[in-house]
């Protein structure tokens, strides 16, 4: 009688847990975002607001063996959002220290 | 039609003897030896196929099959048949010059009949010449005239002359005839015999020939004069055309004319009005690009008129052509039309008719219907009356223009020139604007009346099929509140639900009520009848239809919709979520539901112990506190029970009309039902030492759970919120809001920070926006006893450095503040407490005093925030408004305190309310709101004290 197991019975039930919540979403294209989850879909489409969107840019050092270079690492700050879904990885709740 | 080929004509040929004659012995004669060696390949220019065509070729000379039939029936008896047969090797070497043959001339054919040339059989069977056949039966061939015209014939003759041919053999068949009868004669009998029948035979021709040819003469006058005839039509109609070319040409060269000399837009603006009447001419007419060329030479008129003209026959030759082309394309069309007419009668008759005039005419279409649009055009186009107002205009602008010419001065006529050039640019613009707007028109009503009205009505009912939905309310929820809530801002009272509703099988949401235009609201209320139209006809169609076309999905789960719609894609298995569970969205069905049983349970088995006795009862179990995601959990699932009941509320039936009495019974069933569900879930009746924190603040962590507080608190009873308040204050210290605040005292922007404010706003906005109307309800001694758990369970000094605290300790002392106004205004109330309440709660009150006297100045947060450590570089931000609470508490407190407490307050306070007042009347705060802030700020305690700013000199 564990209701967090009992209540979850697909995965969307997870995200649904978040709503209105802070989540923290993985993107495509080394992007990531945290941000107040409002609202999702089938196609993890999120509406989120109060974002803070991190971009991962690697920019390869010039002579330098493949994969290596400088990370620079570039935000910004959204009121409201739509991401679509297709771009998604994962959603999840922010860490919690 | 293949004459030459052996093989081919075999069968054929010998058929067609078969008939004529009957005679086995037709293989003797000669009529296949064309095309051995010396076959010139003419045959290789026959048709092979198409042989309808055939009338084409040959059919104008019309009697092909009776031309020779004469001869068989006026020469009975086989005149050339001894010629045939015995005419030895008399002239092979010119039988077998085919080339001389052919250029002889066609005429000489007769003499060539009549001479006796005598051939063999075998100079007949080797002859290869295509004309062997030519030279014995060219008496009879009838040649036809346009051969006879043409000095060669034509590679096509000997295909004709062999048609021809094939029936003239037949009288040739005798020949072998007699073969067979006289084969025992002597050569000299045979000799008399020859010359006797040759002279008879020869008379006989010579008879038969000058009939044949009277014949002939006469059937070429006839062929003559019919092409005479024909020729002159033809003539006729070239001509008419030519005159109307003319005609328009010389129109237009009248019109382009008077557009350069004169400057009286009143002439453009007729012809404008002209164009405008026949749009569809338009663009043939007046391409603009010439024009404005044309424009630029005006400016030489006169030097330039031979160019113009010529411009003009140039583009009148244009315009033929297109028109030529143009035509042709609607013949087509007509063509198709008239195919279509059978089916569509009155598809044509609101077509134009002339199509189908021209199409009935038999000749020379292109040309007629041509000539007919021409007239059509000149008559649309410059309808008599214009047209002579035009000329007469020209004529009176000519003689005009002619004195204006000789008489005024170069500059003058340079300005006229000008305007006019201007006038006609202008004219032009805006003649092009037009042309651009009916291009436009056109272009957009090209498919009018594609679509018939049923065809618009199938689409708009599979577009509304995909509308219909089992709860169009919730579908359109959104929208149905927007609606509701702007509808009572504007202060109407419409109808509460804009939705079409059919029965209980669903319905469709209509979103907002459309305001304005009456063509929409119009429409929109078309559709509405047709949505509910179509959707009784789907209703009816699918009673009649019954279940039996979806025995595929038997035995599944859900109910299946019975769609008549193959083209609208659509789910065939609709889950219903309602009957599955009481949750409203069918994607999470599961969460509410057995989480909700299990709590219940566990709450009734522990509320009952627990129950009023909260602090140190035993055999309380201790559990460990909710975990973040039970808490979300159970929150889901408080969120569905609260849809669920509100959507319930919508629906409550009218409790006073009797009929309904059974169903407002079973409603509200269910809603105690649900209530109580939620009374169960918001785990209130857990005993205080469940955990830390309660499981009901744990509820109240995230900002769901704080915001969902005052949607439930509509739905519990007066008394359980009290539980629910006392609940809260005796947890008070377990609040996020109270254990993070000091958060809120860093001066720096951190994530961190922003959430805790974030929590903040949230707790003050909703939870204590739902206990307001509890506290304010609640009497003397409740409010001591609140204040007392609060005195007793949290550490006062702290709370009441937080907002919710600061927030929370206010509301109680205005309570009680008016429920001492009450009492001294001396209502007779249930309410006016006893003595002794009002001696708890001084009591209360006094140790509340106590407790934060010596802290009085760290209740500001502008204060603990200077006392920060970290606050050396960043500048102080605008603390005034965080201030008032405080200050709103500190004037509540001054109320209830008494004279000594007041000075007590006065002197703790002292410093700061100098402070302030000196800063706003050295003018040391720049910005005048944040003057009036401190001001108000400061006044609201002094008033309470009943002092004022003012009265503090500095």
């Amino acid at each position: 009688m564990d209701p967090s197991s009992s209540g979850i019975q697909e995965p969307f039930d997870l995200i649904r847990l978040s709503l209105s919540e802070r989540v923290f979403v993985k993107l495509r294209g080394d992007r990531e975002l945290t941000g107040v989850l409002h609202a999702y879909d089938g196609h993890m489409n999120l509406i989120l607001s109060d974002v803070e969107e991190t971009i991962m840019i690697v920019d390869p050092i010039e002579g330098g063996i493949d994969g290596h270079g400088t990370v620079k690492v570039a935000k910004r700050k959204m009121e409201m959002l739509f991401v679509r879904g297709d771009g998604v990885i994962l959603v999840s709740p922010p860490s919690r220290t | 039609m293949s004459f030459f080929g052996f093989e081919r004509s075999n069968l054929e040929q010998e058929k067609k003897k078969f008939l004529e004659g009957g005679l086995q012995e037709t293989e003797d004669l000669a009529v296949y030896t064309w095309g051995e060696e010396s076959y010139d390949g003419l045959g290789d220019a026959l048709l092979e196929g198409g042989d309808e065509l055939n009338d084409e070729t040959f059919g104008e000379t019309g009697a092909v099959g009776k031309d020779f039939d004469f001869t068989s029936q006026t020469l009975p008896t086989p005149i050339g048949a001894t010629r045939g047969r015995f005419t030895p090797t008399a002239e092979p070497s010119r039988e077998r010059t085919p080339v001389v043959e052919r250029t002889e001339p066609a005429s000489n054919s007769r003499d060539r009949g009549l001479s006796p040339a005598p051939k063999s059989l075998e100079s007949i069977w080797d002859d290869k010449s295509p004309f062997s056949m030519l030279s014995r039966t060219a008496g009879h061939q009838r040649v036809p005239s346009n051969l006879m015209k043409s000095p060669f014939p034509p590679s096509r003759s000997p295909a004709l002359n062999a048609y021809v041919d094939h029936r003239p053999l037949s009288q040739q068949q005798p020949i072998s005839h007699g073969i067979n009868q006289t084969g025992v004669r002597t050569l000299q009998e045979i000799e008399a015999e020859m010359r006797a029948a040759q002279q008879k035979r020869k008379l006989q021709e010579e008879m038969l020939l000058q009939v044949q040819l009277q014949q002939e003469l006469q059937r070429e006058e006839e062929l003559r004069r019919q092409e005479e005839s024909h020729r002159q039509e033809e003539f006729r109609v070239q001509e008419l055309e030519r005159q109307d070319l003319q005609r328009l040409q010389q129109e237009h060269l009248l019109a382009d004319r008077m557009r350069a000399r004169l400057e009286q837009e009143q002439q453009l603006r007729l012809q404008q009005q002209v164009r405008m009447s026949t749009p569809r001419v338009v663009p043939h007419l007046a391409p603009s690009p010439r024009f404005n060329q044309q424009h630029q030479h005006q400016q030489q008129i006169l030097l330039l008129q031979q160019e113009q003209e010529r411009q003009q026959q140039e583009r009148l030759k244009d315009l033929q052509e297109r028109l030529r082309m143009e035509e042709l394309e609607r013949q087509l069309r007509a063509q198709q039309l008239s195919q279509l007419q059978q089916q569509q009668p009155n598809l044509l008759a609101r077509r134009q008719s002339p199509y189908a005039d021209t199409q009935r005419r038999t000749h020379s279409p292109v040309i007629d219907s041509q000539y007919a649009l021409f007239n059509q055009q000149n008559i649309q186009y410059m309808p008599q009356s214009i047209q002579l107002q035009q000329r007469l205009l020209s004529e009176m602008a000519q003689v005009e223009f002619m004195r204006d010419m000789q008489g005024i001065s170069q500059a003058e006529q340079e300005a006229l020139r000008v305007e006019a050039m201007r006038k006609i640019m202008e004219t032009e613009r805006m003649e092009e604007r037009r042309r651009r707007k009916a291009a436009k028109i056109a272009h957009m009503s090209r498919y009018n009346d594609l679509m018939t009205q049923s065809d618009k009505d199938f689409i708009t009912r599979i577009q509304v099929s995909q509308l219909v939905t089992q709860d169009p309310y919730a579908e359109d929820f959104y929208a149905q509140v927007y609606g509701a809530i702007l509808r009572s801002r504007l202060g109407l009272q419409s109808q509460d639900e804009r939705v079409i509703k059919f029965g209980s099988s669903g319905g469709v949401g209509l979103g907002l009520a459309q305001k304005g235009s009456g063509r929409r609201q119009s429409a929109m209320q078309k559709m509405e009848a047709q949505v509910e139209r179509i959707v009784n006809n789907a209703r009816l169609r699918e009673k009649e239809k019954g279940l039996h076309s979806l025995h595929s999905l038997q035995g599944a789960l859900g109910k299946t919709s019975g769609r008549s719609y193959k083209a609208a894609p659509r789910q065939l298995l609709q889950v219903d979520a309602s009957s599955a569970t009481p949750t409203m969205s069918g994607t999470h069905p599961h969460i509410s539901k057995e989480d909700g049983n299990g709590a219940a349970q566990e709450a009734a088995k522990l509320g009952r112990e627990a129950l009023g006795q909260a602090a140190g009862s035993d055999g309380v179990v201790r559990k460990d506190p909710l975990t973040q995601r039970q808490t979300l959990v159970v929150l889901e699932g408080l969120y569905d029970l609260v849809l669920n009941i509100e959507q319930l509320r919508r629906d409550q039936p009218l409790e006073e009309d009797e009929e309904d009495g059974e169903a407002f019974v079973s409603w509200s069933a269910t809603y105690n039902d649900l209530v109580e569900q939620i009374w169960m879930n918001l785990k209130v009746m857990l005993p205080l030492e469940t955990s830390d924190p309660h499981p009901f603040v744990s509820l109240l962590t995230p900002v769901k759970g704080k915001k969902i507080l005052p949607r439930l608190s509509r739905h519990i009873a007066p008394p359980r919120m009290l539980t629910l308040l006392t609940l809260l204050v005796a947890c008070f210290s377990q609040l996020d809001v109270v254990k993070r605040a000091a958060i809120l005292d860093s001066p720096e922007e951190t994530p961190e920070r922003q959430d805790v404010e974030r929590q903040t706003q949230a707790f003050l906005g909703s939870v204590l926006q739902s206990i307001l109307p509890v506290v304010a309800k609640a009497e003397l001694r409740v409010i001591t006893g609140l204040l007392g758990l609060l005195l007793d369970r949290t550490n006062i000094v702290v709370s009441a450095q937080t907002r919710p605290g600061i927030a929370m300790l206010t509301l109680f002392l205005s309570r009680v503040e008016i429920v001492k106004q009450g009492m001294s205004s001396a209502q007779e109330s249930s309410e006016i407490p006893t003595p002794a309440e009002a001696q708890q709660w001084q009591t209360m009150f006094d140790h509340l005093f106590q407790l934060l006297m010596p802290h009085f100045v760290l209740l500001f947060p502008s204060t603990r925030l200077v006392t920060q450590p970290l606050t050396v570089a960043a500048p102080l931000p605008p603390t005034d408004i965080l201030d008032q609470p405080v200050w709103q508490f500190l004037a509540a407190l001054a109320l209830h305190a008494s004279s000594d407490q007041q000075s007590i307050l006065v002197t703790s306070l002292r410093e700061k309310v100098l402070d302030i007042v000196t800063s706003i009347s050295k003018g040391w705060v720049a910005d005048e709101e944040e003057r009036q802030t401190k001001l108000a700020n400061v006044n609201l305690f002094l008033h309470a004290l009943g002092l004022d700013s003012s009265q503090i000199s500095v």
